[in-house]
């Protein structure tokens, strides 16, 4: 199953529901951290192209 | 002579840009993961051991209550358990302020004896000596193991306090641990220290650790 009940001894926080299975709190980190990037990135070549 | 295209990749800005949001974003995680960590380690109190409210880090008063070790399917590694039943350390139940004291006396005592120079707590130290994070569940102490048949004494933390003024008195392994000097009143602190942190939810570390004679023998746990 995708989503499963919490068994951490603490749940109400936002990184015992996100590190319940392998690798799960990192792929969320990673992404979050990625994706702003593809944005960065497409802003810098619209100023790159617009500047010529 | 066609004109060369500008590419992201060689631009300054981009990867300034880049650098700075990876390391304010990883700089603010941090900060917040800090924060988070200190709730998730304050210890419990002793109201909450009571009720029952499960903490990573019980109340000093843990000392008073039984402690198992039960292997959680639901979460694949082995916690504690602590109660309902009361076991008190040296038959004598203690106050909060009491029981917090004691554990005081042997946290000074671990520090003043270096006990991490040979042995690992919570996973600080060295690995010349056993881990001593579950030591209190550990087999070899319990009824019917070879440490309280050894020293003549009939239960735990007796067997433990005379191991602890006396160890080389008792050669239970080929690295023996030496007579550090340890007084009694130290060693009921060490043990009451040992004790409590074998209550601490430490998500199945030591992995693997075995909880009865027969388990021992068989192979601990995860030899099933």
């Amino acid at each position: 199953m995708l989503f499963e009940t919490c068994t951490d001894v603490a749940c109400n926080n936002i990184f015992a529901w996100l590190n319940q299975g392998p690798l799960t709190l990192t792929i969320v980190l990673h992404t979050i951290i990625i994706l702003p990037m593809f944005w960065i990135y497409f802003s810098e070549k619209k100023k790159l192209n617009g500047d010529k | 002579m066609a004109e060369k295209k500008a590419s992201v990749w060689t631009s300054i800005s981009f990867w300034r840009r880049s650098a700075a949001w990876v390391t304010g974003f990883a700089t603010i995680l941090l900060i917040w993961l800090t924060f988070d960590t200190i709730s998730q380690i304050r210890m419990g109190t002793d109201e909450e051991l009571a009720k029952g409210i499960k903490r990573r880090i019980p109340a000093p008063t843990v000392i008073n209550y039984k402690i198992g070790y039960k292997y959680d399917e639901k979460r694949g590694l082995e916690v504690p358990v602590i109660g309902p039943e009361k076991n008190p350390l040296f038959g004598k139940e203690l106050s909060p302020k009491e029981a917090k004291n004691l554990l005081h006396l042997g946290k000074l005592t671990e520090q003043a004896k270096n006990c991490m120079d040979c042995h690992t707590l919570l996973g600080n130290g060295a690995y010349y000596a056993p881990d001593l994070t579950k030591a209190w569940l550990d087999p070899m102490w319990a009824k019917g193991g070879p440490m309280q048949a050894m020293t003549g004494k009939n239960s735990k933390e007796e067997a433990m306090v005379e191991f602890l003024m006396h160890p080389d008195k008792y050669p239970t392994h080929a690295r023996m641990m030496p007579n550090l000097g340890i007084t009694e009143k130290e060693a009921k602190g060490l043990v009451a220290f040992l004790k409590h942190m074998s209550s601490i939810d430490t998500n199945g570390f030591p992995r693997g650790f075995s909880k009865t004679i027969k388990d021992y023998e068989t192979g601990g746990t995860y030899a099933k």
